[in-house]
C-alpha cells in the first residue's frame, strides 16, 4: 500500500461515517423540504374540498343523522315521560296561556266588532236623522239620562201612594218613608219653611224631588242629570200633575171650569197614569 | 185591600224601641245596644182579615230624654204612636204624665199606646207596686227579649187604625 492509498484509507476511516451521515441528513432535509412544499400545494387544493364537504355534511345531518336522533329522542322521551313533562311544562304552560289569552282577545274583539257593527248603524241612522255627530251620540249612549223609578209619596206621612218602576229591586214603601225622613230632616235643619229639598244623590243615581200641596214625587234618574234633563223631567211631572194629580190628590181645583168633583183614586189607576207619563218620557 | 199606616215609636234612650220593632218584624232579639240616630224605618204587612191587609210603616225614632225636642217633621202624618218606657228604670217613666201631655199636643187625635218594656227584668209584684206608686196607666207590658205581648201590641194598634178608616 503506497502512501496515497494509506491516506485514502485513513480518510475513509476518519470521515466515511460522517459522509454517510451528511448524505443522510441532506437527503432528509431535501425530503422535508419536498414534503412541506407538497403539503402547501396539497392544502391549497384539498382545503376547499374539505370545507365544502363539511358544509355538505352539515346540510345533510337532518336527513342522514336526523332520523337516528329523532328515534333516539323518542325512545328517551317515552322512557322518561315525567322528566320531559317537567322540563317542558313551564314553556308549554306559558305558550298555552298566551295562546288562550290571545284567542280570547280575538274572540272578544270579534264580538265587539259585531256588536259595534249593529250599534254603529243604529247611531248612523240616528245621526242622519238627528243631525248630531256620531261622537256626540256615542257619548249620549254612555250617559243617557234614564228615569228608573217614580214614587208618588204623601208629604207628611211619607206613605207611598203609587209608583212606577222599570225593575223591582227595593222596598218602595220603606224608601218612601226614608226619603220623607231625610227631606224633613234637611228642611228642618235649614229651618226655612219655603225651601224644599230638591235633589238627593245616591251612588249612581240622582233622586229628583218635586213638591206639591199634599204629595211629592221622587224620581230616580240614572245617567247625567243636566239642567236640560231636569227641565224636561219637570215638564213631564207637571203634565202629570196638571192633568191628573192636582184634581185627584191635591184637591186643587180648576176654578176656571168650576169643576169641584173629586174622583176617588185607586192605586192601580194612579199607577196606570204614572206609567203613561213616565214610561217613554225622554229627558 | 192593602192600606199603609205610619206608626212612630218614641220614648227615652235605651228603653227598647228598636228591640220591640225588631222582635215584631223579624222575631229576633239582641243584647247589643246600638243607639238609633235620627230615624230608622221598617215595615211589616199584617193581615187583619181575609181581604184586608195593613202595611205598617214603623218610624223608629232616636231616644230622647226630652220629648219636646222630638223633631216635629218626623211626626207629621202619623196614624198611630207608641210611647215606650223601661219598667226597670224609673227615670224613663217618672215624668210620664207630662211627657204624655206634650205628646198629645204634638200628635192631636192620634191613637197612642203606652208601653212598659223590659217586663222580664222586674217581677209582677214589683210592677204592681211601681204602677201604684207612680199612678201609671199602661196599655201593654212587654218584653222584647222574651217576646211577651209584643205582637199583641202592634196588632191592637193596627186594628185600632183600620177600624175608623
Ligand atoms: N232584658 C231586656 N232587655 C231589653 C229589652 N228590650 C231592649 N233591651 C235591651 O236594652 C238595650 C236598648 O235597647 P234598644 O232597643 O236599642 O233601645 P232604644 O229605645 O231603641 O234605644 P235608642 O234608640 O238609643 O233610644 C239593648 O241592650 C237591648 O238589648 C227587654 O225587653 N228586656
Ligand atoms: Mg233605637
Amino acid at each position: 500500500m503506497d502512501e496515497n492509498e494509506k491516506i485514502e484509507l485513513l480518510k475513509d476511516i476518519l470521515f466515511a461515517n460522517e459522509y454517510e451521515f451528511e448524505e443522510k441528513i441532506s437527503k432528509r432535509v431535501a425530503f422535508l423540504e419536498q414534503t412541506l412544499k407538497e403539503r402547501g400545494r396539497l392544502s391549497e387544493k384539498v382545503d376547499p374540498i374539505i370545507i365544502h364537504q363539511i358544509e355538505e355534511f352539515k346540510k345533510s345531518i337532518p336527513t342522514t343523522l336526523g332520523p337516528t336522533i329523532t328515534k333516539t329522542l323518542k325512545i328517551e322521551i317515552s322512557n322518561h315521560k315525567d322528566a320531559v313533562v317537567d322540563a317542558l311544562y313551564p314553556i308549554l304552560g306559558k305558550m298555552v296561556k298566551k295562546y288562550v289569552a290571545q284567542e280570547m282577545k280575538l274572540l272578544s274583539s270579534q264580538m265587539n266588532n259585531q256588536l259595534g257593527f249593529l250599534a254603529f248603524w243604529k247611531r248612523k241612522i240616528r245621526s242622519t236623522y238627528s243631525g248630531k255627530n256620531e261622537q256626540a251620540l256615542i257619548l249620549d249612549d254612555l250617559n243617557e239620562t234614564k228615569i228608573e223609578q217614580v214614587l208618588l209619596i204623601e208629604k207628611d206621612s211619607g206613605i207611598l201612594k203609587a209608583s212606577f218602576t222599570k225593575s223591582e229591586t227595593i222596598d218602595e214603601e220603606m224608601v218612601s218613608g226614608m226619603l220623607t225622613a231625610i227631606k224633613s230632616f234637611v228642611e228642618d235643619a235649614f229651618n226655612k219653611k219655603d225651601q224644599d229639598l230638591e235633589l238627593i244623590e245616591y251612588e249612581l243615581y240622582q233622586i229628583h224631588l218635586q213638591n206639591f200641596a199634599t204629595h211629592y214625587m221622587a224620581v230616580v234618574v240614572s245617567g247625567t242629570f243636566s239642567l236640560s234633563s231636569k227641565n224636561k223631567l219637570q215638564d213631564v211631572i207637571f203634565d202629570f200633575y196638571n192633568s191628573y194629580m192636582a184634581m185627584n190628590l191635591d184637591l186643587v181645583f180648576d176654578t176656571s171650569k168650576g169643576s169641584k168633583s173629586i174622583i176617588p183614586v185607586k192605586r192601580s189607576q194612579l199607577e196606570k197614569e204614572l206609567k203613561k207619563y213616565f214610561l217613554n218620557a225622554k229627558i | 185591600m192593602l192600606k199603609s199606616k205610619k206608626i212612630v215609636v218614641l220614648g227615652h234612650f235605651g228603653v227598647g224601641k228598636t228591640s220591640l220593632i225588631r222582635r215584631f218584624v223579624t222575631n229576633t232579639f239582641s243584647d247589643n245596644y246600638k243607639v238609633t240616630i235620627g230615624v230608622h224605618i221598617t215595615k211589616k204587612v199584617i193581615e187583619i182579615s181575609a181581604e184586608d191587609k195593613v202595611s205598617l210603616i214603623l218610624w223608629d225614632l232616636e231616644g230622647t230624654d226630652d220629648i219636646v225636642s222630638i223633631r216635629n217633621s218626623y211626626l207629621l202624618g202619623t196614624h198611630g204612636a207608641i210611647f215606650v218606657f223601661d219598667v226597670s228604670r224609673p227615670s224613663t217613666f217618672q215624668q210620664l204624665s207630662s211627657d204624655l201631655a206634650i205628646l198629645n199636643e204634638k200628635l192631636p187625635k192620634v191613637p197612642l199606646m203606652i208601653v212598659g218594656n223590659k217586663a222580664d227584668l222586674v217581677s209582677e209584684v214589683e210592677v204592681k207596686a211601681l204602677f201604684e206608686k207612680y199612678a201609671l196607666k199602661v196599655d201593654f207590658l212587654t218584653s222584647a227579649k222574651t217576646g211577651k205581648t209584643v205582637n199583641e201590641l202592634f196588632l191592637n194598634l193596627a186594628l185600632l187604625l183600620t177600624a175608623d178608616a
